[in-house]
């Protein structure tokens, strides 16, 4: 007897992996990208433009980021939907978990939503009106001045520990979805391996935030200093082979 | 893994002259749910079914009001059979098990709360209708097909590995806590950890998997094992100790190797 697949697994799957392929991966550039910022305003502006001038970034656009979005934060409020929350009488770290994925998507779903018409549209009001795309040239001084308001800090730093949380543990639930992880030492020990994964982005995307507020943000100057130029080319000779 | 040692019980040290039971009360199926509260003299080793008993020959509330005697179903008094769960101060359990002494302990007072379960329809008073749990081993087809024309011979032999956690997961008694517990389980779009640990054991068994796809098939309907959210509750509620969350990964990776990726075969 074949197998047949039902509608909600299918779209299940398709969730599990829109969560991981499309947008796990931009967001670990996205942070990276970021952190470009921490190296001055002209880097960071160097990086928006060779995004922007990236061949068929529209197609990657739509299909690869916000389709991908869209139906991984439509069908999650959907799951999040029909959750029958219970941790108050099960107070067991792993349903804990369980809340915190759901809750983080829905803070997420709102905090994306906020971000694009703040940075990627300018239509915030009260915040830049000048948009990101089409300005890779401002790009550093729109987000820095936007990034004066403490509030806005503080926003977008809640906003990249719960995407950090979420795609870590996110990684988690794949493993166990797809059976690759299975048996209670491994599934602890990946769950170790997750928390640590969303440690170091946290650490990353918030110091990214800061770097747009004093150079190199909250890290040691000497990690953002331009390597020492060689101290003095080697005398010349004849060179050996 | 659980000791067999022996072990000495906590009791109450300066136990109450009384202790009361707050009991969810409902006449028959579709009637309104209402509490009542029962007082009964406190003494050693009573658990909640012996309290209940003693609820049962003098049903008067605190108020004073006459009453009809609680509803609640019991069989075997030694955790084996699992109908008498209910969810006692918030948690589910089997009310044979339940010390009164160790509820108390554990809440600080002198009062017990008794409920149904809640995703299973409610008969009346502490008693409800279970079936559900039983149409869903049919639908994972949890047996194995062994009637023939002929005498089949000695099935082909299993490693104690595998005998040891096929035991583990025959140990289910069908009591429900998993899927009171399971976040996920209710409203009927989750057929719930109790059917897979099932699909699991046979799947496992040699002669059992000649038919794992029927199992898969029905565990890939739109309620299937993809509802999963991986609380883990099931896991931690299970009185038998089922190793439920280990079954639905296994079970998972099944579906991902010969189900998910099995088009590459052909
Ligand atoms: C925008 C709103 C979002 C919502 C409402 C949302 C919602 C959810 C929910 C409810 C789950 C749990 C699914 C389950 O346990 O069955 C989940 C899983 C996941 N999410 Fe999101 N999410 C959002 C955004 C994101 C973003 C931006 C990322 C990537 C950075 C992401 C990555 C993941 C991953 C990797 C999983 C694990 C999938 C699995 O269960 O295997 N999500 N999401
Ligand atoms: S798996 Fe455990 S909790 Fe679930 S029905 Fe069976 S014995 Fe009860
Ligand atoms: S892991 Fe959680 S969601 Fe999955 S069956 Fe167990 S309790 Fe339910
Ligand atoms: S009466 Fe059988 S488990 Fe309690």
């Amino acid at each position: 007897m074949a197998i047949k697949f039902s509608n909600t697994f299918l779209l299940r799957k398709l969730h599990q992996i829109t969560g991981i392929v499309p947008l796990g991966i931009f967001f670990f550039v996205h942070m990276f990208t970021n952190s470009k910022a921490m190296n001055g305003a002209a880097n960071f502006d160097k990086a928006v433009k060779e995004i922007h001038d990236i061949p068929y970034l529209l197609l990657i656009e739509i299909f690869g980021i916000f389709l991908p979005l869209l139906f991984h934060s439509v069908y999650g409020v959907l799951i999040s939907s029909e959750a029958k929350p219970n941790v108050l009488n099960y107070g067991y770290g792993r349903n804990w978990f369980y809340m915190l994925q759901r809750a983080t998507g829905i803070f997420l779903f709102l905090f994306i939503l906020f971000h694009l018409l703040n940075l990627r549209f300018g239509l915030i009001p009260g915040l830049t009106e000048v948009a990101v795309a089409g300005n890779a040239d401002k790009a550093f001084s729109i987000v820095a001045s936007d990034f004066q308001k403490t509030w806005v800090l503080i926003v977008y730093i809640l906003g990249v520990v719960a995407t950090a949380w979420h795609l870590a543990y996110g990684f988690f639930l794949f493993a166990v979805d797809w059976g690759i992880v299975i048996g209670e030492k491994a599934q602890k020990m990946t769950l170790a391996g997750c928390a640590a994964l969303a440690v170091l982005l946290s650490v990353v995307g918030i110091n990214a935030a800061f770097a747009f507020r004093s150079p190199c943000g909250l890290m040691p100057k000497a990690l953002c200093e331009a390597p020492a130029a060689p101290a003095k080319a080697a005398p010349a000779g004849p060179t050996k082979f | 893994m659980t000791t067999n040692a022996h072990v000495e019980k906590k009791r109450l040290e300066n136990p109450p002259a009384t202790i009361k039971f707050k009991i969810q009360r409902r006449e028959k199926e579709g009637a309104a749910a209402h509490w009542e509260t029962f007082e009964i003299p406190y003494r050693r080793n009573l658990n909640v079914i012996s309290a209940l008993m003693d609820i049962r020959k003098n049903p008067v509330t605190i108020e004073g009001k006459a009453t009809t005697p609680p509803v609640w179903d019991m069989s075997c008094l030694e955790q084996v059979c699992g109908i008498c769960t209910m969810v006692i101060d918030g948690r589910v359990r089997q009310s044979c098990s339940a010390l009164v002494d160790d509820l108390l302990l554990a809440s600080g007072g002198d009062t017990v709360s008794l409920a149904p379960m809640s995703k299973f329809p409610n008969v009346r008073d502490l008693k409800v209708d279970r079936s559900k749990m039983f149409e869903h081993l049919k639908k994972v087809e949890a047996w194995i097909e062994l009637d023939g024309s002929y005498d089949l011979g000695p099935g082909p032999a299993i490693s104690n590995e595998t005998a040891q956690e096929r035991y583990a997961l025959s140990r289910c008694m069908t009591c429900g806590c998993c899927l009171e517990a399971c976040p996920q389980y209710g409203d009927d779009n989750y057929i719930g950890p109790q059917a897979i640990g099932q699909a699991r054991l046979f799947n496992m068994h040699p002669v059992g998997k000649t038919t794992i796809d029927n199992r898969l098939n029905g565990l890939l309907d739109d309620d299937g094992i993809g509802n999963c959210g991986n609380a883990q509750n099931c896991v931690q509620v299970c009185p038998m100790s089922v190793p439920l969350t280990k079954a639905i990964y296994e079970t998972n990776r099944d579906i991902t190797v010969n189900a998910l990726f099995g088009w590459l075969k052909k």
